[in-house]
Parts: C-alpha cells; sequence; structure tokens
C-alpha cells in the first residue's frame, strides 16, 4: 500500500530541489534509510545526503534503521544545516 | 602630479588611519571609564580595570540593585518570575559572542540593554559598507574600525553599565579555551562552518551552552546546544560536515537584514532565558526553523544526545580541539578564496581586454545569477548566461547559431573570477577548438584596473 504525503524543503534544499513544498507518493511502510534514498534521488539532494535533518510530522526521525509508518497527509521536512549569519 | 591611482591610495590609507585613531580613542575611553569606576569604588586593588589576557575580572558578586538599575530595568523587573533576582542574576553574568555581524549586532544589543554584567564580543574583521543592510551596530563614520571595538561604542550609548571585552581576533583551536573559559553562556553568531564545530567542541569540552543562531537568504535557524542532561551537541545532530561546495555564504547567497534580526533577536532571549532560570522553557532539544518567506515558525524535536557522539558522549573522541579548516576543508571565515582553474593561457587580464579584445567581436558570458546580472553589466554587448545553465548544458541550445563558429573568440566572466573558470572548463571540454578564457578577478577587477566608477557589491 502507498500513501500520498507532504514534503516540505528549506534552505539549501530548496534550491537543489527547485521547490519548497511537494507531494509524493511513498509505500505507507518503509524504513527510513529508504525514505531518506527516495526522497535525496528525488530532490537532487545527493551533494547534502549526509548532512540533512528528516523530520517526520515535526519530529527529528533520529534511527536511519527504523521502520517507519505513514499516513495519508503526513509531512515530512527536509531541513539541511545554515552556516551563515 | 600623483597619478589617479596614487591619490586613491593615499585616500584609502588616510581612511584606515582615522578609524585606527577613531578605534584607539575608543578603547582610550574604555579605559577611562574602568579606571573612574574603580576609583569610585574605593578601588585600588584592580577591581574593575579591564584585563587584557582574556580572562573575564572577577570582581565581586553584586546583591543589590541601584536606583539607576531599577529604573533602567523597571519593564522587564515586573515580569512574573524575571523580577529583582533574574535581573541580579544578568548583572553577574558574563556572554560570550562570537561573531558581530548580522546575528551578533542585536544579540548583543538586547543582551547589553537587558542588563547582562560583562560581554565578551569576538570579530576578527573590520566595518564595511556592505555589513550595514543587517550588522545594525555599526556605522558609516567607523568604516574600517574593528567590529567588535565599533559595536562596543554602539552597546555603551545603549548601557554604560555594561563591561565589554573586545578580542578583535579570529577564534581557533589555539586561542579558544583562554578566551572561552571565563563566560557562563557563548552565542554562535559566526558565519562559517569550520567556527561552529570549534565552537561546539570548545562548549563541549568546557562545559557550556551554545546558543547557536544562523541565517542565509529568507531562512534562519535557531537551537541551543550542550545544554542540560540530554540536550544533544551540534555532532549529534550534524556528525559530518557538508562538502564546501554545498555550502553557500552571505556574502555569495544574500540575506536580509531583517531575517538576522529576528535570529539574532531570539538568541539573546534563550540566552536570557538559560541566565534567569525559571522563564521558561529552553531551546534545547528543538530547533526552531524561520522560513521569512512564509513567515512561518516551525519547532523540530531533534534528537536527545547520540549515544556515540565523537564530542559530548560519554567516550568521546574528541577531548583536544583539533584544526577545523582541515576537518571541514574551508576556512574559518565567510571570505571568498581565489581560485585557480585554469591555465594561464585560459584567463585574460581584464586591462588587456579592454584595450585589445572589448572592440572586437566576441561574445561576453557574463555567468552570474540574473539578480546580480541586474545590479550591473560591464557593457551592453554582456549576454547573461547564468552558471547554472552552462552546467546543465541548456546553453547550448540558446546559443546553438552562435557556438558554431569557432572563430568567435568567447569570454566569460562573473563578479571576482572564480565561477567564470567553472564555466570555462565546463565549456571548453565541449569546445575543444573554440577560443574560451575567463576575466581574471571578474568585475571586481574590472573596477580596481579599468573603471573605478563601476559598482562593487
Amino acid at each position: 500500500m502507498s500513501v500520498d504525503v507532504h514534503v516540505l524543503l528549506f534552505a539549501k534544499c530548496r534550491e537543489l530541489a527547485k521547490t519548497s513544498t511537494a507531494t509524493i507518493n511513498v509505500p505507507s511502510e518503509i524504513l527510513a534509510s529508504e525514505l531518506l534514498e527516495k526522497l535525496v534521488e528525488k530532490f537532487d539532494l545527493t551533494s547534502i545526503k549526509d548532512n540533512i535533518i528528516l523530520a517526520l510530522n515535526e519530529v527529528y526521525i533520529e534511527n536511519l534503521n527504523d521502520r517507519i509508518v505513514l499516513k495519508k497527509g503526513d509531512e515530512i521536512a527536509i531541513i539541511p544545516p545554515i552556516s551563515g549569519g | 602630479m600623483l597619478g589617479v591611482e596614487a591619490l586613491r591610495n593615499e585616500r584609502s590609507r588616510l581612511r584606515q588611519e582615522i578609524a585606527d585613531l577613531r578605534s584607539a580613542i575608543c578603547k582610550k575611553e574604555q579605559s577611562l571609564r574602568e579606571l573612574e569606576e574603580a576609583l569610585a569604588n574605593g578601588g585600588g586593588n584592580g577591581d574593575g580595570l579591564a584585563d587584557e589576557g582574556g580572562e573575564r575580572n572577577t570582581g565581586t558578586i553584586q546583591t543589590q540593585l541601584t536606583n539607576d538599575d531599577i529604573a533602567r530595568y523597571s519593564r522587564q523587573l515586573i515580569l512574573p518570575n524575571f523580577g529583582v533576582q533574574g535581573q541580579l542574576r544578568l548583572k553577574n553574568s558574563s556572554v560570550l559572542i562570537v561573531g558581530m555581524g548580522g546575528l551578533g549586532c542585536p544579540a548583543a544589543q538586547y543582551l547589553a540593554a537587558a542588563g547582562v554584567g560583562y560581554l565578551g564580543l569576538i570579530d576578527y574583521d573590520q566595518v564595511e559598507r556592505s555589513n550595514f543592510h543587517r550588522q545594525t551596530l555599526h556605522t558609516e563614520a567607523r568604516c574600517g574600525m574593528a567590529k567588535t571595538e565599533s559595536a562596543r561604542i554602539a552597546l555603551l550609548e545603549l548601557n554604560p553599565s555594561c563591561r565589554i571585552h573586545c578580542h578583535s581576533e579570529l577564534i581557533n583551536s589555539h586561542n579558544a579555551s583562554n578566551i572561552m573559559r571565563s563566560y557562563d553562556v557563548v552565542l554562535d553568531c559566526s558565519d562559517n562552518v569550520a567556527t561552529r564545530y570549534l565552537l561546539n567542541d570548545a562548549c563541549v569540552i568546557f562545559r557550556k551552552p551554545l546558543v547557536s543562531g544562523s541565517a542565509l537568504k529568507m531562512d534562519g535557524q535557531l537551537t541551543v546546544y550542550n545544554y542540560g542532561a540530554q540536550g544533544p551537541c551540534y555532532r549529534c545532530i550534524y556528525p559530518v560536515p557538508p562538502p564546501p561546495e554545498a555550502v553557500t555564504n552571505c556574502g555569495d547567497g544574500g540575506v536580509l537584514g531583517a531575517v538576522t534580526g529576528v535570529i539574532g533577536s531570539l538568541q539573546a532571549l534563550e540566552t536570557i532565558k538559560i541566565i534567569v532560570g525559571g522563564l521558561g522553557e529552553v531551546l534545547a532539544g528543538r530547533m526552531l526553523i524561520f522560513d521569512g518567506t512564509t513567515g512561518q515558525f516551525r519547532n523540530i524535536r531533534i534528537r536527545s544526545k547520540r549515544s556515540n557522539c565523537h564530542a559530548c558522549s560519554s567516550q568521546p573522541l574528541i577531548t583536544d580541539l583539533i584544526d577545523y579548516e582541515l576537518f571541514c576543508g574551508m576556512h574559518a571565515t565567510d571570505k571568498d578564496h581565489p581560485l585557480q582553474l585554469l591555465e594561464s593561457d585560459q584567463r585574460l587580464d581584464v586591462q588587456t581586454y579592454h584595450d585589445k579584445l572589448e572592440s572586437q567581436p566576441h561574445l561576453l558570458f557574463d555567468v552570474r545569477s540574473t539578480a546580480e546580472f541586474e545590479i550591473c553589466q560591464l557593457s551592453t554587448n554582456a549576454i547573461n548566461l547564468p552558471l547554472a545553465e552552462v552546467l546543465d548544458d541548456s546553453y547550448l541550445k540558446r546559443f546553438a547559431v552562435e557556438l558554431q563558429n569557432k572563430d568567435l573568440p568567447i569570454i566569460v566572466l562573473c563578479r571576482r573570477g572564480n565561477d567564470s573558470q567553472i564555466a570555462v572548463q565546463h565549456m571548453r571540454n565541449r569546445f575543444p577548438d573554440h577560443s574560451i578564457r575567463d576575466l581574471i578577478g571578474g568585475l571586481h577587477a574590472w573596477t580596481r584596473k579599468v573603471d573605478p566608477d563601476f559598482p562593487i557589491y
């Protein structure tokens, strides 16, 4: 089974993806690492794939080996570090 | 008669000299103030005198507010959970602000205004015109002065009772411990990745909370690292630094002053909460993400400590500060460094271009972004071809006709002569028989050597 989830992109990720929001269709049960891979590929994030925070409904996904369960309308935020000031 | 260039050199020398003198006066005024304060306190034991070794003066702990304090801080004194005890805690606190730029200026302003007793300011850089739109403590008259000294002048006008120590140097692994040791809280208002890792590791080693803010373009981030038993550090969240090519600085990416203002002010707020205690929940274990384009704040619950963190776990690998420029592969400033990607015969000096080629038929590609191209153009012949369009080859179609003629020389330029080299490399691979060169030093060199009236940004 697959579901539609909202993706929010911030800062550098937004530039690389050339969009700030998107809706994508993903399996409702997926390994966090696989979800990350899908997002990196879909949004062209290879250059910063090791540096992004992935958050599901405003909670950081701590362990990429976790199996996560997604439901329709869930919100995934992709947040890269900003270093400017 | 002196040449124009000599006159210009003389002008900048005089400006620098005046700025240095202003800075020296400011330092002497500060010493005088401290001396008068010491005398008024019946001193003579050196209490209240500025220390030059970076050690905070460990004066007596203030246990009472003066009448001036009560009048000055009345509006915050009457806040529930703040009160006299909160004000005294601020008065006895010492805060170190690293970076007196877009974040450091508003942060320092609110901390000095709120009555933090001792502020340390670190910045190696001098005030320049491109700072003013966001670095709101500096003024036109203080161009060329050390940013720390300039900020000190503004802060003392705001609150003469604040004691301020300027560290006008780049913080690094060698001086960090001496500078940081005596402060209660550290604010990361820096502008580069290497300094962020340095401050993190130092704050873990010296057990200080790190109030970390950052901003670029229309985005901002804020969190407090290394706070409380479970609070993560920067390395828990970002164990590895991003590759240099994925990092944009404010000089290249741009930033809006109101955005750094929001984040810097919030850094001051978190610092006050940490010092006063009981004012509310400190933003640790959470990250505030500010999107200035939509005006939205998001609070992401980030992880607690990483059990195998190299810095803050129970068995850390990093027990001493390391070489952070090496670790990150980037310099600890946000200044651009000239690249050297091309051979000298693949490059052209601006003067030679002006003298020999400008009037001949050629293609002049300006690879800056469209927004930058709008600011200024070298000539009416310049064609805006953003670097991204070169790298993704979309220019091939757009200039299909022009690129067929391999006798038409191609000149590529940008702001400072780095992106133009990347573009030339890419284009030469595709058109090895064309004459494709870049302008050394870009538009900055053009202003310096050919047309002093050409705008610089």
